[in-house]
């Protein structure tokens, strides 16, 4: 019969299905272990914003102040309106060891020594009054949230409230950051391991 | 259900005379060992797999600490290879119902597995990417183990994928216009090539859903007209008897009939939304009135489900033309009376070609 001719031997079929997404779970594994292993490492300040992910579980919502963006430091053209977009921003550290934005852009920024370029996650661009650059562009990079144990998230919270939160993240050579550690009153509280 | 009825008219044909006990036994166990057929053993053991899928999918999101979070890692992909192979292992012996659990736990952990990812990397962002992936992973696992429970998954994943898409912030609907039809028909290749029939509802629900989502990305009157407008003309060729489609079309069953009928409504309620002013509403009342009637007279015999849909457009927009009135609640009571006396009439005649027909059909038969 064709139906069990064109059949594939199940075994078979269930070692290929299993090293299949067994190498797509790897792959996202050491895309990420990759940033936090050999990463450029970088230090930001927090601001307030709990919320619950089906899957994900707990977490805490972290913004940062390098995710609004002024419009005074974007160099280079501006896309048309509802254009869905990434901007490059270029990070330099600050005395008190913070970094912050120091140019952007909507194509890609040149590697300096002593900055590190971040791509933001795509959106959708809307210019200002007239077809203007907005006073602020708000961005997110893809680290906005940090997972918690079931019922932990209420310490983290406060502190952030407090401003008393910073986090080191690790940056790909592609601009895709990685948080590594949390920092309350800059001690370490949660230290990410790669694996 | 159909095997109810279908044991319903047995009795009463053997109660009739028409057909003998040991026949109508035999029949009734002809439809019982149909693979399609309704088994309450293998829906108990999707369902126990399900909740299996469900406690582990949980277990990741509690981010447990007890587990150190590279053993959640290991321990969850040695969970999918465990289910896969005692699924091929049992499917290589020839317990399908068996496996399929197995494999149903498969994909799902799969899932699991990349929230794992994700949590343990702290991603924000972007989850309908993480969705895609999980889709992907289950159609492979449907097209090579040949697996319709993982297909439903797969179909069930389809929307999960666009839903999340259209929930979150910043929707790309760029990208859902082209996807959603694209895993449309991907679920359908591997309905045929599992067999996994009803599932196919699902797929042809994802294109219609998709026809809404394109109205949203091109919120125009002609828009919704042009959706009106497909599904009447696909309606009709499946339906009108003098059509050359609707043998085909009856061919598979009641779903062509039904959902073009279904993209008919869903146009005529999107031009609800475009046309607000008086005489809009009385032309569309007069429209929608005239497609849920059509669809009763068409296929109310033979399609019980477009019968359902036609009562049901019928009473949604009686509701809607009495609630917001055409012009006075007295010119709506006018429209409603003039509507009464026009389907009385027609309800007239067609009583009259009935008749007519079946006395020439009787004739012929004598």
């Amino acid at each position: 019969m064709a139906r069990t001719l064109l059949r594939i031997p199940p075994l078979l079929a269930a070692i290929l299905v299993a090293v299949l997404q067994t190498a797509v779970i790897g792959y996202m594994v050491e895309s990420r272990a990759s940033i936090l292993r050999s990463g450029a490492d970088i230090r930001l300040k927090t601001m307030p914003v709990d919320p619950r992910d089906l899957l994900r579980g707990d977490y805490v919502t972290l913004s940062y102040p390098i995710s609004a963006i002024p419009g005074a430091i974007v160099a280079g053209a501006a896309p048309g309106q509802g254009e869905r977009v990434r901007m490059a921003v270029r990070l330099k550290p600050g005395p008190d060891g913070l970094w912050t934005a120091s140019e952007a852009s909507f194509g890609t920024l040149q590697p300096q020594e002593g900055s590190v370029v971040l791509r933001t996650l795509p959106f959708q661009y809307y210019p200002g009054f007239e077809g203007a650059l907005p006073e602020t562009i708000f961005v997110s990079y893809g680290i906005e949230r940090y997972y918690v144990p079931e019922g932990e998230g209420r310490v983290l919270e406060e502190a952030r409230n407090q401003q008393e939160l910073e986090v080191e993240a690790r940056v790909s050579p592609a601009g895709t950051p990685q948080i590594a550690r949390i920092l309350l009153r800059g001690e370490p509280v949660y230290d990410e391991p790669l694996y | 259900m159909y095997r109810g009825r279908l044991e319903r008219d047995l009795r009463h044909w053997t109660a009739a005379g028409l057909l003998d006990a040991p026949t109508a036994a035999r029949l009734l166990k002809e439809y019982d060992s149909r693979e399609s057929a309704f088994s309450v053993g293998r829906v108990l053991m999707i369902i126990a797999a399900l909740l299996v899928s469900a406690a582990i999918l949980l277990l990741v999101a509690s981010n447990w600490e007890a587990i150190p979070r590279l053993a959640r890692l290991v321990g969850i992909v040695g969970l999918i290879w465990g289910a896969y192979l005692a699924g091929g292992l049992l499917l290589a012996r020839g317990a399908g119902r068996l496996a399929a659990a197995f494999l149903v736990i498969g994909t799902l952990a799969f899932g699991g597995a990349i929230a794992l990812v994700g949590q343990m990397y702290h991603l924000s962002g972007d989850a309908t990417q993480a969705m895609l992936v999980w889709f992907a992973g289950a159609v492979a696992a449907a097209l090579l183990f040949r697996s319709g429970a993982v297909t439903t998954i797969a179909a069930f994943l389809a929307f999960a994928v666009a839903g999340n898409e259209w929930t979150q912030s910043g929707t790309d609907e760029a990208l859902l216009v082209w996807l959603m039809p694209a895993m449309a028909l991907v679920v359908v290749l591997l309905v045929r090539y599992t067999g996994a029939e009803r599932t196919r509802h699902l797929a042809y629900l994802l294109l219609v859903a998709w026809l809404g989502l394109l109205y949203g990305e091109y919120e125009r009157p002609a828009t919704a007209v042009a959706i009106a407008a497909a599904g009447a003309a696909g309606y009709l060729l499946a339906a009108l008897p003098q059509s050359p489609l609707r043998a085909l079309a009856r061919s598979a069953g009641a779903a062509p009939a039904f959902y073009s009928y279904l993209v008919l409504l869903l146009g005529l309620l999107l031009l609800h939304a475009e046309y607000d002013d008086a005489g809009g509403r009385l032309l569309l009342g007069v429209v929608t009135l005239a497609a849920a009637i059509g669809g009763i007279a068409l296929s109310g015999r033979e399609n019980g489900a477009v019968r359902y849909l036609g009562y049901l457009a019928f009473a949604a927009e009686t509701l809607y033309l009495a609630s917001e009135t055409i012009g006075s609640i007295l010119g709506t009571s006018g429209f409603f009376l003039v509507s009464g006396l026009v389907v009385a009439l027609i309800a007239w005649a067609v009583i009259a070609l009935e008749r007519r027909f079946s006395a020439r059909n009787a004739g012929e038969g004598a």
